[in-house]
């Protein structure tokens, strides 16, 4: 098979390579020598220093609570109407007790398929959704667990992910009874 | 026919026409609550105010008040006419709630559409909003909000002029008039669905589709019912192969605007656990039933038996009599009256009917047509060894006596299908198209909203099938070609097709007899 022809023959101090490798070890030393001059280090030591992300960054999403406890999603489907990726999937259910009378009995978003756009934060007629954790470490060891659940983003509180087996601090008495807060399986 | 004129447009309307009607032929839309096609005028919305041109200057006139008569002009382009919708929908949002996102109305909600078009966008409400009664059980099919009540009183008027039973009012004055029951007393009647339907706004949505879908999702196809013998218009509402719910269809010379409760209801049937969904030989999944069908069709010689389905279509009913033509000359048909078992038989003056099978006078047609159809006694009679069903419960229908082995096309367990020996899962109507004939004679087409479930196919296609089987068949693989081989034959069906038949359906021919 034939070779590419190079589109530039290389002059003699460029064959040599020697004064290229010089130039570039130039470039590192001078970024190593400034960074122990000033302390500004670009690099930085992830994931036990994280960078802080701008108010505006749209990370994973968070459902919030009223003040009772109760979730302020009143399961409207604004949200999946509104989403271009079709990833939200909401069951609405009735709940007797409470004067919102409609609640999602489960709320699930396929992280895998969002696409950050944050059109649901917008959509929603009760800021009841926020992408405003900041956390864009969403991540799982199979596709199922890249579902977001209801009681999973109640509790992403403070940019913090809740941690394995932490009871989640949903309250159970958001749904009636028969009805669990975790999403039910889908076939 | 009287000239009217609606903004520059003129036209011809039969005499007394509502201005309203005659607008929306005009291709107006003349926004408006408490009118209803099939109701008396109350004029109490006032979102109908347009402008009519009288000799004295133009007057500010409610439409819904106004019959077409000769020179009648009116406008609903002026600025006027504007400012009045856009005071109208104010007065009517001052109170109300911001219940949009919780209520199954959103989506379809005058409320919503018309603010939209003639809303006042930045509210001037300084008052604290009046509060009424929310999620009240007013019925078995009803829940009442009567916070959300624009105070149409078309709920009212169809109590008190469609079932008769006067029980929803609009009670105290001014900005506390509400709507409600009275103490202790319940809806009762079999239409109360409709109440959902014509309620403008949210105040009273139906329980069985409470919060089970937002309506935008739902894509709507015009179905027949085939609860009974009338054969109500409907409009089935799906999503994704999923059957959420039964509206009226209108058509004025079958159901109105209206349906029973036990005909929406059977949008249930469509995704249910009866559903026949797998080809059955004595009692076990088979994939080549209609194989071994044919065979002892085969075995079975001249002591075959056909028995027509009054739930059936007349595609399906002309396909088996085909099938049984080409292929057992000798066959004989029957035809087992009668309510399945599990038919609910309520009926009454308004639309429900005694006859719960959709296609009894289809039937009847077909039958003529075959001649000598043997009847449940002879049936009872015949000595045969095989007999080929058609949809109907026979065996709840006959209510005991011996019968032979059975062979069953139907869509959802019974007695029947517990009795047959073979089982071919056929289509719910939802899910197919075809035409049935109701009691006054009018054949109506029934299109096809969902996919079959299962090995479900549409009867006509099945009995295509087993006909391919037997050697010689029907040719009745599609509804279209189907129907118009069956106008063909069938001289009161002559010049029929579907599209003639379109969305409201069209009366038979008169019998050959009487028409001469
Ligand atoms: S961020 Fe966009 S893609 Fe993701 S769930 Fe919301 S609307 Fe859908
Ligand atoms: S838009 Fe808000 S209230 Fe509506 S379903 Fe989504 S999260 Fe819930
Ligand atoms: S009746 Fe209409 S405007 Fe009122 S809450 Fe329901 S959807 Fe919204
Ligand atoms: S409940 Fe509905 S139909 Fe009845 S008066 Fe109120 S808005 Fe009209
Ligand atoms: S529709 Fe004319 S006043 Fe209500």
């Amino acid at each position: 098979m034939a070779l590419p022809k190079p589109n530039k023959t290389l002059t003699l101090t460029e064959s040599s390579y020697i004064v290229e490798v010089l130039k570039g070890m130039a470039l590192t030393m001078s970024h190593v020598i400034k960074n122990l001059l000033n302390q500004d280090f670009r690099t930085i030591e992830y994931p036990d220093v994280r960078k802080p992300m701008t108010a505006r960054y749209r990370g994973a999403h968070r459902l919030l609570l009223r003040p009772d406890g109760g979730i302020k999603c009143v399961a409207c489907m604004c949200c999946p109407t509104v989403c271009p990726a079709n990833c939200i999937t909401i069951v609405a259910g009735e709940n007797p007790d409470d004067p919102a009378e409609k609640f999602p009995v489960s709320f699930d978003i396929d992280m895998l398929r969002c696409i950050y756009c944050g059109f649901c934060v917008e959509a929603c007629p009760k800021d009841a959704i926020r992408m405003d954790t900041k956390i864009y470490e969403i991540n799982a060891y199979n596709r199922q667990d890249m579902v977001h659940s209801k009681a999973y983003m109640v509790n992403l509180m403070d940019g913090l992910k809740p941690e394995a087996g932490t009871a989640y601090h949903v309250d159970k008495t958001l749904a009636p009874a028969g009805y669990t807060a975790e999403a039910p399986v889908r076939p | 026919m009287p000239k009217v004129k609606i903004n520059d447009t003129e036209i011809e309307v039969p005499a007394g026409t509502n201005m309203i009607e005659a607008a929306k032929l005009a291709g107006v839309e003349i926004p408006h609550y408490c009118y209803h096609p099939h109701l008396s005028v109350a004029g109490n919305c006032r979102m109908c105010m347009c402008e009519s041109v009288t000799p004295r200057g133009s007057v500010l006139e409610i439409a819904c008040n106004m019959q077409a008569r000769e020179g009648l002009a009116i406008r609903t382009d002026t600025d006027q006419v504007k400012a009045v919708r856009k005071s109208v929908m104010e007065f009517l949002l001052v109170n109300h709630p911001l219940d949009c996102p919780i209520c199954d109305q959103s989506g379809e909600c005058r409320l919503q559409d018309y603010y939209m078009d003639h809303g006042q966008y930045d509210s001037r409400g300084l008052e604290p909003k009046v509060s009424k009664h929310k999620r009240q059980d007013i019925g078995d099919h009803i829940v009442l909000d009567a916070e959300r009540c624009v105070q149409c009183s078309r709920c009212e008027r169809f109590g008190d002029e469609v079932t008769g039973t006067g029980d929803l009012r609009l009670m105290n004055r001014g900005d506390h008039t509400e709507i409600g029951m009275f103490p202790g007393t319940r809806l009762e009647h079999d239409y109360q669905g409709n109440l959902a339907d014509i309620c403008p706004v949210g105040a009273l949505t139906s329980k069985d589709f409470r919060f089970e879908r937002r309506v935008w999702y739902l894509r709507e196809t015009a179905g027949l019912c085939t609860g009974c013998a009338t054969g109500c218009n409907i409009q089935v509402c799906h999503q994704d192969g999923e059957v959420f719910r039964y509206l009226p269809r209108r058509n004025d010379d079958v159901n109105k605007s209206w349906i029973c409760d036990p005909g929406r209801d059977l949008h249930k049937r469509v995704g249910s656990l009866e559903r026949i969904l797998r080809a059955r030989v004595d009692g076990s999944p088979c994939t080549t039933a209609q194989a071994e069908l044919a065979t002892r069709i085969r075995a079975a010689g001249n002591r075959v038996g056909f028995v027509l389905g009054t739930q059936a279509s007349l595609e399906a009913n002309w396909a088996l009599i085909q099938l049984a033509r080409g292929n057992c000359p000798e066959a004989r048909f029957f035809w087992v009256s009668g309510n399945d078992g599990d038919a609910i038989e309520k009926s009454d003056h308004l639309l429900m009917d005694i006859d719960k099978n959709a296609n009894t006078a289809g039937v009847q047609l077909l039958a003529e047509w075959v001649g000598n159809v043997g009847d449940t006694d002879a049936l009872r009679e015949a000595d045969l060894a095989l007999l080929i069903v058609l949809e109907d419960d026979i065996v709840s229908r006959l209510n005991g006596g011996a019968l032979p082995e059975l062979a069953y096309f139907g869509s959802r367990e019974n007695a029947t299908s517990a009795q047959a020996s073979l089982v071919i899962p056929v289509t719910h109507p939802a899910e197919m198209d075809a035409t049935y004939v109701n009691r006054q004679g009018r054949v109506q087409r029934n299109r096809r909203a969902t996919n079959p479930l299962g090995e479900a196919a549409p009867a006509y296609a099945a009995l295509e099938k087993l006909g391919t089987a037997l050697g010689k068949a029907p040719g009745t693989g599609l509804p279209v070609a189907t129907f118009l081989s069956l106008a063909r034959a069938v001289p009161r069906l002559a010049g029929l097709d579907y599209k003639v038949l379109g969305n409201t359906g069209r009366l038979l021919a008169p019998p050959v007899a009487e028409a001469k």
